[in-house]
Order: C-alpha cells, then structure tokens, then sequence
C-alpha cells in the first residue's frame, strides 16, 4: 500500500490566477491511494517545506507529488524535503502546471483540467519510482596531464602547488612544447625562453609532479576516480639516473643529422637534446642515425662519457599509474604547406613557414638570431609574409588559426628593430588582432613601416636568382600585384596532431569537424569532455595562443582539482540496470552505447550485459535496443512510462 | 455536439525540448492546451511502442522531441530516435493510422517559440483530421 | 583490346584533323579501338552555354552523352571543352535526381535518356591509365632529345578541381609525364596552369583580351627557351596556333613557336611524318622543331 500526498503551489497568482486550485485539489484527492492533498501560497518557502515535512512524518507519507513549478526549478529542493523528513529522495515527482499550464493557456477551465491531467501522471509514475541511492566511488587523488607544453606545465604546477600529486607525460625528450622553439612572444616581446625556463624547472623539482618523459600513455582504463594507465618510457639509448648532462657526447658526437626541433633550418648530432634549456638535461641517441647502432661502428659517446651512463641496448620500461582525472594537453601541429602547391614550399628554397622563421629569430636557435635565406645564407632585405596558409581556406582548414596574423606582426616587426631598411610586406585578408593590447601592438608596427598588402596571395613563382615573386590580388587597389622579394615566409596556421586518433581512441574522447578534441559545450563547458574526468587544456582543443592556453590550462587544473579534491565521489544512481536472469547476451546494447558502459560478462557459462555504473550517463538508448526487456533505465521504465499514458488517456480514476 | 478537442501526447527529452517548453512557459507565449508532456531522458529513449501505446489507449496525435542532430545531450540518442521513428512510420502504414498523427521534432532549449508553434500546428493540423475513434482509423 | 566511343566535338574535325588522326593511328599502335558516336552535336561548351542557360546545356550535353551510351562502350575526348561539357554535366546529373528526371524530361522528345552507365575520360588518361607512361617510353623508336617541350594542361581539364580530379590541380603531372616519356624534355615556364585565353566565350567577345593572356603565355614559353608547346586541348590548340597569327596582326609581335597536341610530339616520337600527324593544317609550321631534330641526330 502506498501512501501518497500531494501538494499543489499557488506561486501566488501564478497558478493560482489561472488554475482553480480548490478544483485541482478536490479531484486529486480522489485518485487512488492518495491519502492527503494541500495547497500552499509559497510551497518553496521555509514554510511550505515544512509544511510536506510534516505530513510525511505525521502522516506516514511514503512518495509525495508536488505540483508547482518545473522539476528544473526546484526538483533537487523537494527531493532534500524528503531526505529529510526521512523518505528516498527519489520518491518524488514533480507536476510542472506552472510552466506546461498556467503560464501557456488562458481559458481557466482547461487550464484546471490539463492540470489535473499532469497530476495524474505525476502520481501514476510515482508510484512506480523506486527508491534509489546515489553510489559512492573511491577517488584516486592524483591527476595524469598528458603533454608538457605550456598548457600541460601550467595545469600540473596549478594542482601541484594545491597539494595534489600530478602524473606528467611528454612524447618529446623534454618538456616545453612549441612555446619553446619560440623566439619571442607578441604582444610584449618578451623572450619566450626566459617565462618559460623557470616554469620548466619548476615542473622538475616539484615533489608533486613525477614527469615521465620520452614517454606515452599506451592503454588507459577505468572511470572517473578510477582511470589506470600504462606509460612507455622509450630507451634514450643511456641510463638517465647516471647522465649528468654535462654535454661531452653531444659535443663529440660525429654524425649530423638536420634537425626536427629547428624545423630543418639547423643540423642536430646523433645523440642530443633538444635545446640548451632542456628539462630533462638529458640527450637521446637517434637510433635511425646513430652509427653504432646502424652499423656497430663508431661508440665514441659510451668512451668519452664520463659518469658511464650510455647504454645501446637499454630497452623500453612500462610504468603504471593510477590516476583520478586526467587532463589532455597534446598541443597541435603547424600546418604543413607543401599541399598548397601553389606557394612553393618545399620547392623553393627561400619560402619558409612561420615557425621556421621563429628558428632563425631564436638567440639559441641554429643561426643564433640572425634572419638568412637557406638558398645562400644572405640576409633578405625584402621580405614578404603570407596569411592565413592553410586556414580561412576551403580547401584546407575552413577555421581561423588566431595567432598567425600576431606571429607574423611580431617576426616583421623583430626583423624592422634589426634591420631597419628592411622591406617588409604582411599580405592579409582581414587582421585579427582580437586579444588585450593587440592592436596596440598591430599599429605599432604600421607605424615601424611594415606594409600591409590586403589580399590573399594566389601564387609564388622563383627567379633565378633565388628570389621569390608574390602574386597577390590586391584588394584595395583592386588589381592583380607582382611583388619581387628575397624571401617569403608562410604564416601557417594550427591543425590538429597527426597522431591526436591515439588519444581520442585511448579516452573514448570526441573531436569537431575541425579535427581538435571537443568540449563539452561550446560556451559553457569549454575545458570538460563528454567523458567525466576527462578535460582539455590547450590547443588540444583548438588553435589559441599563449595566454589563451593559459587560462584554459588553469580552467583544467581547476576542474580536474574538482574531482580529485573530493575522496569519494557520488555517482547519480539514474542510470541503466540489467536484469541478468533475462539477459541473453546478444550484445546489441553494447553496441548502442555511445560511453562503452557495457561489457559482456560470462554467467553460468552463458553471456550476459553488465553496465559499468561510473560510465552510464543514464540516456536509456540501451533500454530500446533490448530485445527482451532486460534492460531498464531506473525510474523511467517502460512499466511506468505505460502507467502515465494509462493514467492520462484511460482516465484512470 | 461539443467540438473535437484533441488529445496531444509530446515526449520531451529533458536536455533541449523539455527546455525550450519551459522557456514558452516563462516566454508567456501562448498554445492550445491539448497537449500533455511526458519528460524523458532523451529522445533515444523513447520506445516505439509508447507512441503506439498511446494511441491504442486513445491518444489523436503523439510527438517525440528531442536535441537538434549533433546536440543531443547523449551524443547520438536523436539520431537513433530517427532511425526509429523511420520504423514507426512504417507501422502506422501497417495499422492502418494516418502518419500524420506522429511526429519528430527537434527543439532546442532555446526554441520556446519553436515549441509553442509546433504545437499549434500540430493541434490544428490534428484537428484537421478529426477524431480517431469518429473516424475509420 | 580496348574500345572507346569517341566524341570528337567541332574544332577537331573542322579545324584541326590532325589530333583525331594523331590519337586514333597511336591508340591503334597501342591496341585501343575508337568507335564513332553517330549524331553527336557540339558538347556545347561549357562556360558560356551553361552560364547562359543551364538547362539547355544540360540537355544537349547529356544528349550527347546518351548517345556514347548506346554504344555500350566509355567516352572519350581529345578537347578539354568537351570533356569539360560531359564530366561536368553528368557529375551534376548523377549528384541530383531531380535535375536528372527534369533534363530526361526534356531529352525524352528525342528518343534519348541520361543513364549514367558511361564513364567520361579524357583520352589522355587513356594514355596514362590504360596505356602507361612505361608501355609509351619502350614504343619510342625515333629520339627526340634535346626538344624543349612547354606543357599546357588546359583549364577544363583540371578544375573545377573536385569534378576532375587529377592529382594535383595547381601542380598536375600527367602531361608532363608523358612528354618525358616521349623522349622531349618538359621545361617549366611562368604560369604554365594560366588559361590560354580561348574559354569563357572571350574569344568570341573580346578577342584582344584572349591574345593579351596568349601573348602573355607565349613570352613566358619564350623566356624558358621553350622549343614547343604541347598541350591536349583542341581549343588551347587553336588558340595557340591561330593566335600567333592574330596577335601579330593585332600587336605587331612575332611568335614562331610551334604547336603540339600531345599524341603528334608522340607521334613523332613513333617516327610518323608531317602529314600523317596532321601538322601541316597549322597555321605555325613545325618546320623549326623538325630541323632542331633532324640537326640534332646528324
Ligand atoms: C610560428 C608560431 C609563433 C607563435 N608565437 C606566439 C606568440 O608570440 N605569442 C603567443 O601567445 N602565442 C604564440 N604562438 C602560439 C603558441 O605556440 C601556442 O599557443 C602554445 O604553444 C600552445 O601550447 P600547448 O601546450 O597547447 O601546445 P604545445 O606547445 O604543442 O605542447 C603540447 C605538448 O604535448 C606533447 N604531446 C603531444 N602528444 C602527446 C602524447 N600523445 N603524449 C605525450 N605528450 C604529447 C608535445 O610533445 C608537446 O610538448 C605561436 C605559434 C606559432 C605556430
Ligand atoms: S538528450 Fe535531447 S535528444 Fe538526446
């Protein structure tokens, strides 16, 4: 037997103005096993809780129907009204006559009636409702970031500096990221190397960070709270625990090879580090070049190493982890521009990306700072930029790459303060200088003499002399401009990594159409993934600069801290269930699960569904696929959904 | 005779079109009052057979709505309801009902007027076709 | 042995005989049969028709198309308009049935239908695919080292690029290959995928402007020290070729640079002669190319 009490909201004259509510609660009373029906001015207020507080104790109530506002309103109000008073939260249901009805209709009879209606199928489900409780799950207080550019190193420093242990893993020798190939950074110009060192030793000696790098994540496991991870630190070919990084190898090393880090401007030996500045100072031997391990000649590093820690054979370690949370801050890659044929790159020698000027701009770059041209290293007098390579395109990348028109500024600007009888022409299609101090900074350079040519630049053709001639489409002037000049340098903008499929495929986390990882909501939840526990920091989840990247990265510490803060975590119990005994394995609501919440168990030497609690978001998709019914999505069963229609339609009493 | 006053059934998935009836509700936009909502947790979660549930019990015309493709709140949850609201469409044929008497929308959560319109045009299109039991379905 | 419904358009037999008679005896050469499309019209052509009336367009390209398909066998073309007329037009076809019912509609007076069952192929993809860059370097039997070829690829061939695909639309490689395969050396020039300033009915219209882009083309072609230009574009031929005519008549500026449809410079490389390849019908004489040859091998 059931024990039901209703209570019906005036919300002053909201309902009440448009809703006979003496009617309304005449009639309820009469539907079966309802034991107490009231109405009440304010039933949100101290009052009117106490008011249904009451009568559940006094009265004995068991499930209770308020019909008030929308359950969006005041749902979670209610359901700590039945806590308590002692009864399941769950218990409750909620008849929205204020938004469905009162506020909608104007013919008060009608109105009075559809209410009515809303109260019967508030009190048919409520009846079927069973009581539930919210699932506790241990946390693990740990949180694994996932790349080391500045995005990964400001999220670790935010949750390590909180007092939370950080998991940190870089695919690179060291840490740092594209912040680090840098020269300098608009707007202000300050040296890139010089904010960004100090952070990176502060990753290395902060006893809450364990940083495992030359590493990947291979398999991920778990759920929020839960997620088990396995690293594979790669062999640098030496025993990191010997090196001091004193450099002797580096220094005598033989074999030159050109180099990723500068983007092929400059040659690297075989055994190296990245830069000067690496965290770890500790090299790596290039396998694919190193002559003793090619052709077993050579081993000059292992003789000249003075702490004798080279080691050719070293193999590959598996860590494990256990982590709570975890934050993907796997940056981008430059978009390549070979595809565009129409500019040459790759073709001819003096057109450059953006990135490969960075190099040459870099006081510790190949060239130690000073701008040549590859065909024949003399110092180009007139340079062209071009915007927008590979982004705004429809045939690339159809998005804004937002900081190439700044890197671009900055680089023209950097090589005006050097050379001040320099040429310099910025071809653009609009100029995007959004960010705080930006623009300043872009009439600054106007003011310095550096030409901008509106038009996107349709081709580039090479001269003998290595020169390279832009021919653009000048919008202002409307006329098709040929332009000579010594070299030109491809502003291009961010895709997402090549190798990004791994880690959307190891989280289970999705992607945009553009190819970067997805956030939850566009405006709303700009750092969390549809996966819970899983966040995004960085240009991960698309092109943005640095102090963008920033700010996201603290937005990600914050949330994943929001998670791993806590010791246990509540899992909402309205979620699907199977019923076992009825299961016969056939898997189809394996299938249909967009989260991968289900397994398939073995039972009594037969298969059954088994739904992972952490990872069910409750949809009930797989509810529908069920071809026998065994499935049932708590609290909004079939039985029950076919109770509210019986209850509406059969005008059951 | 007293005129014919359909009886509406609407399945809303909590996430966007239980929204944007809410939103009609604070908007203070005004339909017919022939319409009941039963909230779901997502339009993918709506059983065929509550559609024909409900019209076996009497219902005059039934509408699932949910997320616009691409936002559903459970990724994908609307486009399944598609696939089987295709089905359904089929069924209808079978039994012999008008399939103008079901329908799919898709309801933002800021689509209050949206709401309020496919409302109107679904009781007066259903109004148009006059009762069931009256008639021959 | 392969077989191919040819569709030949206008200027080829009107103008320029020499391209069908240059690709039908070498496709022989290499076992590749062409077979007549009775009743064909003009493709029409396909910026100025379809930008007048698009319909129309359609129906008479589709027309055409029909008709190859009555011969059971694919279609190919030797000008860059009418490859340019068919690919478009059932590209445009296949990718909406309305339109499709609406132009057999209209078709359906004639006794035709658009199915879509033929393949479009330009036939120098017939050279490329079918054939191959290898099988046409081992038939080369008459050397033609030292020639200095300028490729002209045509804009109908290649864009738009996603209705043509064919590698590359701003880089593209085919006729390049072939020509190295024929011995000549291609040399690059400035603007080499430039229009030639025959299409979008300029000709017709405005003709100093189309000979201002041919001018303009050939000077580049010249500064390459290009010997020839090679190309696969009945229209790009004439251009080329009735252009230098007109260009000095209009600019006072003399060119004497032969051109070549691509099957004649393999032609020659076959060994075939002036009048076989058709080259006598041109306006600019191959002469200058021919001695560069025959100096050479003395
Ligand atoms: C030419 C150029 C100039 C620029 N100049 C400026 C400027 O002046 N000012 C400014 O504000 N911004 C500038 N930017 C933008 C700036 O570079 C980025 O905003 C910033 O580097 C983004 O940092 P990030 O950490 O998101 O990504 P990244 O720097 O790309 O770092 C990602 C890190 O993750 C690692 N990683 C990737 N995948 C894995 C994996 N599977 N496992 C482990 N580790 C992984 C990578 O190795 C890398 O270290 C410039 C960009 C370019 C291209
Ligand atoms: S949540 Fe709205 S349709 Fe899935």
């Amino acid at each position: 037997m059931t024990n039901i009490g209703i209570y019906i909201c005036h919300c002053g004259t909201n309902i009440a103005g448009m809703i006979d509510v003496e009617e309304l609660a005449r009639k309820a009373a009469k539907l079966k096993d309802v034991s107490v029906v009231k109405d009440y001015r304010y039933l949100c207020s101290d009052p009117g809780q106490d008011l249904i507080k009451e009568d559940i104790r006094s009265m004995d109530l068991d499930r209770v129907v308020v019909a008030a506002c929308s359950p969006r309103m005041h749902e979670s109000t209610y359901r700590k009204v039945l806590s308590e008073a002692g009864i399941n939260p769950f218990l409750l249901e909620i008849a929205n006559i204020r938004e469905q009805a009162s506020w909608v209709h104007s013919e008060k009879e009608k109105t009075t009636e559809k209410a009515f209606d809303l109260v019967r199928i508030a009190v048919a489900k409520v009846k079927k409702d069973e009581s539930l409780e919210s699932l506790p799950a241990d946390v693990i207080q740990r949180v694994l970031v996932i790349g080391a550019g500045i995005a990964g190193i400001q999220t670790s420093l935010d949750i390590a500096n909180i007092g939370y242990e950080v998991v940190l893993v870089e695919k690179e020798q060291s840490i740092g990221g594209r912040m680090s190939q840098l020269g300098k950074t608009f707007p202000t110009l300050d040296c890139s190397a010089c904010i960004l060192t100090p952070r990176m030793v502060e990753v290395s000696t902060n006893p809450k960070i364990r940083l495992h790098t030359y590493s990947e994540v291979e398999e991920i496991s778990g759920f929020i709270g839960n997620f088990h991870a396995k690293i594979r630190k790669k062999s640098r070919g030496l025993n990191p625990d010997l090196c001091t990084g004193c450099g002797e190898c580096t220094a005598r090393c033989p074999t030159k090879v050109p180099g990723e880090y500068d983007e092929g401007m400059g040659k690297r030996k075989a055994i190296y580090t990245l830069f000067p500045q690496a965290v770890p100072n500790v090299p790596v031997i290039d396998r694919a070049n190193c002559v003793y391990i090619t052709k077993g000649k050579c081993g000059i590093c292992k003789k000249v190493c003075p702490a004798g820690a080279i080691d050719y054979e070293l193999g590959d370690e598996i860590v494990e982890e256990e982590v709570g949370a975890v934050v993907v801050a796997s940056g981008f890659d430059p978009f390549d521009p070979t595809s565009k044929e129409e500019l040459g790159y790759g073709r001819y020698k003096n057109v450059i990306t953006g990135l490969q000027l960075e190099r040459l701009l870099h006081t510790a770059g190949p060239t130690k700072g000073e701008v040549i041209r590859p065909s024949d290293g003399a110092v180009p007098k007139r340079i062209a930029f071009v915007q927008c390579v590979g982004s705004r395109d429809e045939h690339a990348n159809k998005y804004c790459s937002r900081v190439c028109c700044m890197h671009a500024i900055k680089n023209a600007l950097l090589i005006k303060e050097h050379h001040p009888d320099a040429e310099i022409f910025i071809y653009y299609i609009d100029i995007r200088a959004f960010g705080k101090g930006y623009e300043e900074f872009y009439k600054r350079t106007q003011e310095h003499g550096i030409k901008f040519m509106r038009g996107r630049v349709a081709e580039i053709f090479e001269e003998n002399n290595g020169n390279v001639v832009v021919r653009a489409d000048d919008t202002l002037l409307g006329m098709v401009m040929e332009n000579e000049v010594d070299m030109a340098v491809l502003s291009v903008g961010m895709v997402p990594r090549s190798d990004s499929a791994k880690i959307q495929k190891l989280l289970g986390i999705a992607t945009g159409s553009d190819g970067f990882f997805m956030e939850a909501h566009a405006k709303l939840r700009p750092v969390e993934t549809l996966v819970d526990g899983v966040f995004l920091a960085g240009t991960a989840q698309g092109p943005k600069d640095i102090p963008d990247t920033v700010a996201q990265a603290k937005g990600a510490a914050s949330s994943a801290l929001g998670v791993i803060s806590h010791k246990v975590l509540e899992l909402s119990p309205l979620i699907s269930e199977v019923d076992e005994r009825l299961c016969r394995g056939c898997g189809d609501c394996k299938d249909i699960c967009e989260y991968g919440a289900i397994e398939l168990i073995t039972l009594d030497s037969r298969n059954a569904a088994r739904i992972n609690p952490a990872l069910c978001k409750g949809c009930g998709a797989c509810t529908v696929a069920c071809c026998n019914g065994s499935i049932k999505l708590r609290n909004f069963t079939d039985t029950a959904t076919f109770a509210m229609l019986e209850a509406v339609l059969g005008g059951e009493a | 005779m007293t005129e014919f006053d359909p009886r509406i059934i609407a399945f809303c998935c909590n996430w966007c079109s239980y929204v944007g009836a809410d939103l009609a509700g604070t908007s203070r936009l005004q339909y017919p009052h022939n319409v009941r909502i039963i909230r779901t947790m997502c339009s993918g979660q709506v059983f065929p057979s509550y559609i024909l549930k409900a019209l076996e019990l009497g219902a005059d015309g039934v509408m699932i709505a949910g997320c616009h493709i691409g936002d559903c709140h459970y990724v994908s949850g609307n486009k399944k309801a598609e696939e089987r609201f295709r089905m359904l469409l089929g069924i209808m044929k079978t039994l012999g009902l008008d399939a103008r008497r079901i329908r799919l929308e898709w309801i933002s959560a800021s689509e209050g007027v949206k709401f309020a319109n496919t409302i109107k045009e679904f009781a007066r299109e259903i109004k148009e076709l006059g009762p069931r039991n009256g008639g021959k379905e | 042995m392969k077989e191919y419904a040819s569709f030949l358009g206008c200027i080829i037999p009107n103008r320029y005989p020499g391209i069908e008679a240059s690709s039908t005896r070498i496709l022989g050469h290499f076992d590749v049969e062409l077979v007549q499309i009775n009743g064909a019209s003009c493709c029409p052509a396909p910026g100025v028709f379809s930008s007048f009336h698009l319909d129309s367009w359609l129906a008479i390209a589709a027309r055409n198309i029909a008709l190859g398909e009555m011969t059971g066998k694919d279609i190919i073309t030797m000008c860059n308009g009418c490859y340019g007329s068919l690919t478009e037009a059932s590209f445009l076809l296949k990718g909406n049935k309305e339109l499709k019912e609406k132009i057999n509609g209209i078709l359906s007076k004639v006794g035709c239908e658009f199915k879509g069952t033929s393949k479009i192929k330009h036939v120098i993809e017939v050279f490329s695919e079918d054939i191959g860059v290898k099988k046409i370097q081992e038939a080369m039997n008459t050397s033609l080292e030292g020639v200095r070829a300028c490729t002209h690829y045509g804009c109908h061939f290649l864009k738009p690029a996603e209705m043509k695909k064919h590698g590359s639309s701003e880089r593209p490689r085919l006729l390049d290959e072939i020509v190295e395969a024929s011995g000549a050396r291609s040399v690059d020039y400035k603007d080499k995928t430039m229009c030639c300033g025959f299409g979008g009915g300029v000709r017709a219209r405005n003709l100093d402007v189309t000979l201002d882009f041919t001018r303009e083309k050939l000077n580049n072609i010249i500064s390459a020290r290009g010997d020839c230009i090679v190309d696969q574009c009945a229209s790009c031929h004439l251009e080329f070729d009735r252009g230098q005519v007109e260009i000095k008549k209009i600019f006072g500026q003399e060119f004497r640079v032969p051109v070549l449809y691509f099957t004649q410079l393999i032609g020659m490389g076959l060994g075939m002669g002036q009048h076989e390849l058709g080259l006598d019908f041109h306006s600019i004489p191959a002469k200058p190319l021919l001695d560069k040859l025959n100096g050479g091998r003395r």
